[in-house]
């Protein structure tokens, strides 16, 4: 019998600032994963908590972790150096489901700390670029210190359309202002082709959901990606119950109309 | 031929068997507590890891193998339910390893009418003085062949009807249990707010359910740093935090939503899962609510109300 529950020791490769809350956790292992999957990593003394992969499936020499100093797990995290051990399991979960998305038009949005799994899908989409329609990126933070993918927004731009924008600028900021949801405006977005992937917080998930249905997306074609609080990530200890569906059994990833109706 | 015991024996029966398992006599020591325990418990460590070889252990379990002699009908049910849950879709190999190790052997007090899933052997009253012995298992045959069983050509068989439990016979009807629930919910019925004041959030009656089973994991520091043991410990979806994530966001935050959770997770999602609602009508978390409520009354007044609205003209 497998012991499920058993993490697997992992060297940090590189250990450093994101933005003034997050830092990239870049791990020496080999992750065989779906973006839009999470694993349980963990720091003994510490316990366990789950982070959604940001980097690229194809990426066969590390995986990297994207951690907002926010809990115990992540608070100790960002106390570790080059070459310290945590732990990882998993991966758990169901991840985008990459075979629906293809030949479609594909819409992402993000907001904060919700980019992880939307910045490995990115890596994904790109890698198969021809194998879809028109692709767009929306990304919302707080301000421009706290927009995660700097280093990569270059490299993405050249095959994805990236669309940053920030609620408080600062006076070098020379970008949009604004809501993600507002960004809507500057795409070309045909309905009857369009996947929407989103993972970021509640209130912008909602907002944006309301927009995508008036314009004529519908509910099986919204993807969204669930946080909840995770214990065992194998459907046991109830944390991450949603209605009939655990997040991470039958999630995290889900379509609007398979959580609409949820209630909490 | 039936297989014989008689009532008088009992003690010697398990003082014979304590010679090679270690024997737990539930029905002598009924506590609170079910047997769910014994494969769950209330606290343990899966794994201890030591800093300075960075040896990672995965923690033994006892290596006799435990018998838990004296279950009644209603806990043998829990356990078989509880056994699935920790089987499927996955295996929880802390749970199994030690039900794996482990025999259970059930008397009943009243006539059997329907198959029993689960357990090694059972002891059925047949009459004042005798019971028969029925094996589920090679390890049950193995119990049977104790001096202390005989077999018996013509024993006196008499009928003796199991004590009617309305909240037993409620928990039986888990497609109606599980419709008139969600009714409950979808229609905001007012009895949720009403157990929200009632209720005091304490958690007990997860604590006491035989097939509940939330639980959270923690680690533990020696004192001196040397080990970190990885434990889990049983938790209850009525607490505060139970849904709460880093950063502070709550996705039950009020007292309500987390005691409807409650009995969505045992009337609705268990049987989209399983086919079961998980309760077997024990009546502990009935006995033991520190505030009185009861289950049975919760669970009467909403299939009542939703059986009225079932009849009610619509439109």
């Amino acid at each position: 019998m497998k012991n499920l529950y058993q993490p697997q020791p992992v060297k940090i490769e590189k250990i450093e600032f994101l933005s003034p809350s997050v830092k990239l956790l870049r791990l020496k292992k080999r992750l065989n994963f779906v973006p839009g999957q999470f694993v349980l990593a963990g720091l003994w003394g510490y316990g366990e908590a789950p982070f959604g992969p940001a980097s690229s499936p194809y990426q066969k020499q590390y995986f990297d972790l994207m951690v907002r100093k926010g809990g115990t797990v992540s608070a100790a995290f960002h106390s570790l150096k080059k070459g310290d051990e945590i732990t990882v399991r998993g991966p758990y979960g169901n991840g985008f489901p990459l075979d629906f998305f293809k030949g479609k038009d594909i819409l992402m949005v993000s907001g904060g700390c919700g980019i992880p799994p939307i910045a490995s899908l990115t890596e994904y989409l790109i890698k198969n670029r021809e194998d879809f329609g028109r692709i767009y990126l929306a990304y919302g933070a707080t301000n421009p210190d706290e927009i995660l993918i700097k280093d990569m927004v270059d490299r993405w731009q050249k095959s994805v359309k990236v669309l940053l924008t920030v609620d408080a600028p600062t006076p070098d900021w020379r970008g949009r202002v604004g809501f993600v949801t507002e960004l809507i405006k500057e795409m070309k977005v045909n309905p009857l082709d369009t996947v929407v992937v989103m993972c970021g917080p509640g209130p912008m998930v909602a907002a944006m959901e309301k927009i995508l249905k008036s314009i004529g997306i519908t509910d099986r074609r919204i993807f969204i990606s669930e946080e909840r609080k995770m214990q065992c990530g194998i459907g046991k200890c109830q944390h991450c119950a949603t209605g009939e569906k655990y997040v991470c059994l039958d999630g995290p990833v889900f379509n609007y109309d398979e959580i609409d109706k949820n209630f909490d | 031929m039936t297989v014989v015991l008689e009532k008088s024996n009992i003690p010697k029966l398990t003082e014979a068997l304590s010679r090679q398992y270690l024997v737990v006599d539930y029905e002598k020591d009924k506590t609170a507590l079910s047997v769910k325990g014994y494969f769950l418990a209330p606290r343990e460590k899966l794994f201890s890891f030591f800093s300075k070889t960075k040896k990672l252990s995965v923690r033994s379990s006892p290596k006799r193998k435990l018998l838990l002699f004296g279950l009644d009908l209603a806990d043998i049910e829990a356990l078989g339910q509880l056994d699935e849950i920790m089987t499927k879709p996955r295996e929880d190999y802390f749970y199994l390893r030690k039900r794996r190790n482990s025999l259970i052997v059930g008397v009943v007090e009243h006539s059997i009418t329907m198959p029993v899933a689960t357990g090694d052997l059972i002891l059925e009253k047949i009459n004042p003085s005798q019971y028969r012995a029925v094996s589920l298992t090679k390890a049950g045959q193995e119990i049977v062949k104790n001096k202390f069983f005989k077999k018996e050509k013509n024993p006196e068989i008499l009928i003796y009807p199991e004590e009617k439990s309305n909240l037993r016979e409620l928990a039986q009807d888990s497609e109606l249990l599980a419709e008139a629930v969600s009714w409950a919910r979808v229609k905001n019925h007012p009895i949720w707010e009403k157990l929200e004041k009632i209720c005091l959030g304490c958690g007990i009656c997860a604590y006491v359910c035989p097939i509940c089973h939330c639980f959270s994991m923690e680690d533990e520091i020696e004192i001196d740093g040397s080990a970190s043991h990885r434990c889990r410990y049983w938790d209850a979806c009525v607490l505060n935090n139970f849904s709460r994530v880093a950063g502070g966001k709550n996705f039950r935050p009020a007292l309500k939503n987390r005691y409807f959770n409650w009995f969505y997770h045992k009337f609705v999602r268990a049987y989209k899962e399983y086919d079961n609602s998980q309760c077997v009508g024990c009546g502990r978390c009935q006995k033991y609510c520190p505030a009185e409520i009861d289950i049975e009354k919760v669970l009467s007044e909403i299939i009542r109300d939703y059986e009225k609205s079932l009849s009610a003209p619509t439109g």
